[in-house]
């Protein structure tokens, strides 16, 4: 007995990876203290709160100089943009590529161990959707995905063998999927793409093990239920809010917060009068029933494409002695809101990127919109653009700052409103000419968290759509649309290093993670997913990882 | 025309912006002036320093070889007239925007060194100059002292005074037939 001992001891010892090889076990329990694991990076955001801030301290403001690839890794489809956030359990690495292929990687050396592809039908209806996906979810054993023709599959984390495959949605009718799910306790919750075609929004859940669907909560109210006053006239079967981001989580108030998309036709109000509930909103859900607590819509009767699809973010902080659960959005309007996640309250609101549409936000935090600023035939000059102040990208927040990262667009562009089009799929009500690059720029801001007030920016060549990624190390990492690797300092904005990978209009949501002590940084650009770490003269510093220091969430 | 049902945003974006900037003012105009005199005033008023047709010439501004193609006369004559008011743009910016080409800078190294120079290349943190004499220069943007767009700036001389009207139009209708590379 002894002897088998020591030799089951010098197999573990041998492979540090040895987890890898066996099956992949997530409990609930494991997810809901997500942070006190943060070798693993185990969900879309890095926890429930959404935060996208990880404990590793090993690369810091003093070592992350010296960051180099550790690894590349090329999806076999090319040329569409890899948008997808890793997931890192013991070791192995699941990602999606375009179209719909999950793959889990060996984290430490970039290899490929399995791969798992949807068989698409030839003709995928992705209107107004990116051909790409957002990253996995994973639970017990089991890792789950979205496909572009909108199912839901689950898969086995060990081999990538399909465990269920259901049907979410009829693709044919505009309804797609982009995301990645969230997983609670037995359930997978997941969203749908495709409002921009006349879709009738939804949030879904579906038991882990069976793939049955346990509700449905439809962002458009039917006729008579409450909010369907805020319509004109019936449009719930297509007037989009789609619900295409990934929600956040609060175990304690036990709520889910899911946001939605634009109001269809987009860029032309004239034949749905009102506020259009619940597009451009936060729903807080009972993930046991489905039922909408409260909602906040931060767009009433959008006509300039500005989904609130961007990620909820949880954060908590004592204000005048008092303890209070928060909820952070910098939304794709141009504002950044701060709710009481508890109850839908309006407590912040100010512009955290160059707006021209409204004079400000109420009381209520409804926006006091400014004339003549619609959409028209000639096309109206308003900022931010389509695509918002900023994005679907995660934004990050540091409990040691105490401050919001967020990758912000300085740009605007001409919207033009047409002929409103509702005969899927001639779907749209008009569009927006850019303005010349040269007139645009990004930045990286860090915004006092309970205020939205600036601390300090890092400017960027053109608007970046890249996640960024707060560490206890200090720092704020991100990648510009250009495609370059860079980390700053999380107080001060300092740059602290670069790295050209190249690959314009990069897309992605950084993830840190640990693999046999070393820190990892995976992000992507262009064609590629590049894994970083510090040579092994730096990462050998030990005490450093994860951090000592107390992390207050 | 069907509607598409392939095109991602970004692709639908960059297609309504491209039609959205295709401007008719840039084909506009009707050449009057003499192509044979035109060539003798491209050849003797130095265009050829920096321009190139059918591989013949410098690499400081652009090829001209298919130069009528692509422009109008009233174009063609207003950027002889004010170069750096009328820099031409591509359309590879982000989100359906487009770059400004041949735009000038001039970056002032730490130790008080300049250099002034058209765009080649550039990202968040690095820039490629091109100067008068076709010198490359890199630079990382944080290793500068400054660096400043000099918008409306060319390394091109206007001609508004030093060419006559007729002459202008004869340098244009010789630009004009500038169709296809030799």
């Amino acid at each position: 007995m002894r002897f088998c001992r020591y030799v089951l001891t010098i197999v573990v010892s041998l492979l540090p990876a040895a987890a890898s090889l066996l099956a992949q076990n997530v409990t609930y329990e494991q997810l809901l203290h997500a942070d006190s694991t943060p070798q693993n990076w185990l969900m879309y955001g890095g926890d429930y709160k959404s935060q996208r801030f990880s404990r590793l301290a090993q690369i810091n403001r003093e070592n992350v100089r010296n960051l180099k690839p550790a690894w590349i890794y090329q999806p076999s489809r090319p040329l569409q943009p890899i948008e997808s956030s890793a997931v890192v359990v013991n070791g192995i690495m699941y990602v999606t590529e375009p179209l719909s292929t999950v793959t889990a990687l060996d984290a430490r050396l970039g290899t490929k161990i399995w791969s798992w592809s949807a068989h698409l039908p030839d003709r995928i209806f992705t209107i107004g959707v990116h051909r790409s996906n957002r990253g996995v979810a994973i639970l017990g054993d089991t890792v789950y995905a979205e496909t572009l023709d909108a199912h839901l599959v689950a898969l086995d984390a060990t081999t990538g063998a399909l465990k269920w495959n259901v049907h979410v949605d009829d693709n044919g009718q505009g309804y797609a999927m982009t995301g990645a799910p969230r997983v609670l306790d037995g359930k997978v919750i997941v969203g749908i793409s495709g409002g921009d075609v006349g879709i009738r929004g939804f949030v879904d859940a579906y038991d882990a093990k069976t793939g049955k669907r346990l509700w449905r909560t439809w962002t458009i109210p039917a006729p008579g239920e409450p909010g369907s006053e805020t319509w004109g006239k019936d449009m719930s079967g297509t007037g989009g809010a789609g619900t295409w981001g990934t929600g956040s989580f609060d175990p304690e108030l036990n709520l889910l917060y899911w946001t939605t998309g634009n109001p269809a036709p987009d860029y032309n109000g004239a034949n749905r009068e009102g506020d259009n509930l619940y597009t451009n909103s936060v729903l807080a859900i009972d993930p046991d029933t489905g039922k909408i607590k409260w909602y906040f819509q931060f767009t009433p009767h959008d006509t300039h494409d500005w989904d609130a699809i961007q990620v909820p973010l949880l954060f908590d902080q004592t204000v005048d002695g008092k303890p209070e659960r928060f909820l952070a959005l910098a939304n794709r309007n141009g504002f950044y809101y701060v709710l009481n996640r508890a109850t839908g309250e309006f407590v912040a609101g100010v512009p955290f990127v160059t707006q021209t549409w409204a004079k400000g936000l109420d009381q209520n935090g409804r926006p006091i919109v400014l004339p003549n600023t619609e959409p028209t035939s000639e096309g109206t000059l308003v900022y931010p653009d389509g695509h918002g102040g900023t994005n679907w990208n995660s934004p990050s927040y540091s409990p040691q700052t105490k401050l919001f990262y967020v990758s912000a667009r300085e740009i605007g562009a001409y919207t033009v409103a047409g002929r409103p089009k509702v005969n899927f799929p001639d779907f749209g009500g008009g569009g927006r000419n850019a303005l010349p690059a040269d007139d645009s720029y990004g930045a990286i801001r860090a915004l006092e968290a309970t205020t939205g007030k600036r601390k300090w920016e890092y400017k960027l060549l053109a608007p970046a759509e890249v996640s960024t990624l707060a560490t206890a190390g200090g720092l704020v990492f991100c990648v510009s649309n250009e495609g370059n690797f860079f980390a700053l300092d999380a107080s001060t904005g300092k740059l602290l290093w670069d790295f050209t990978v190249g690959g314009a209009n990069a897309e992605s949501n950084l993830v840190t993670y640990e693999v046999d002590g070393k820190q990892y940084l995976i992000g992507a650009s262009g064609n590629c997913f590049v894994s970083f770490a510090l040579p092994d003269s730096n990462s050998s510093v030990r005490g450093k990882s994860p951090t000592k220091e107390p992390v207050h969430p | 025309m069907p509607g598409s049902t392939t095109l991602s945003e970004r692709e639908t974006a960059n297609i309504a912006a491209y039609i959205g900037k295709l401007d008719s003012a840039t084909n506009a105009g009707q050449a009057t002036g003499d192509p044979h005199k035109g060539e003798a005033l491209y050849n003797s008023s130095g265009c050829s320093a920096c321009h190139m047709i059918a591989g013949q010439g410098g690499s400081i501004g652009p090829d001209l070889s298919r130069i009528g193609a692509a422009r109008g006369p009233t174009n063609l004559k207003a950027r002889l007239q004010d170069p750096g008011a009328n820099l031409p743009q591509v359309g590879d910016g982000p989100f359906g925007s487009r770059w400004t080409q041949y735009l000038m800078y001039r970056a002032v190294e730490k130790d008080g060194r300049a250099v002034e120079g058209v765009r080649v290349g550039e990202d968040s943190f690095t820039i490629v100059l091109k100067d008068l004499g076709g010198k490359l220069h890199g630079f990382r943007k944080p290793d500068l002292r400054s660096l400043e767009k000099e918008p409306g700036k060319s390394f091109m001389p206007s001609f508004k005074e030093t060419l006559s009207a007729p002459q202008l139009d004869d340098l244009v209708a010789y630009l004009m037939i500038l169709k296809s590379a030799q």
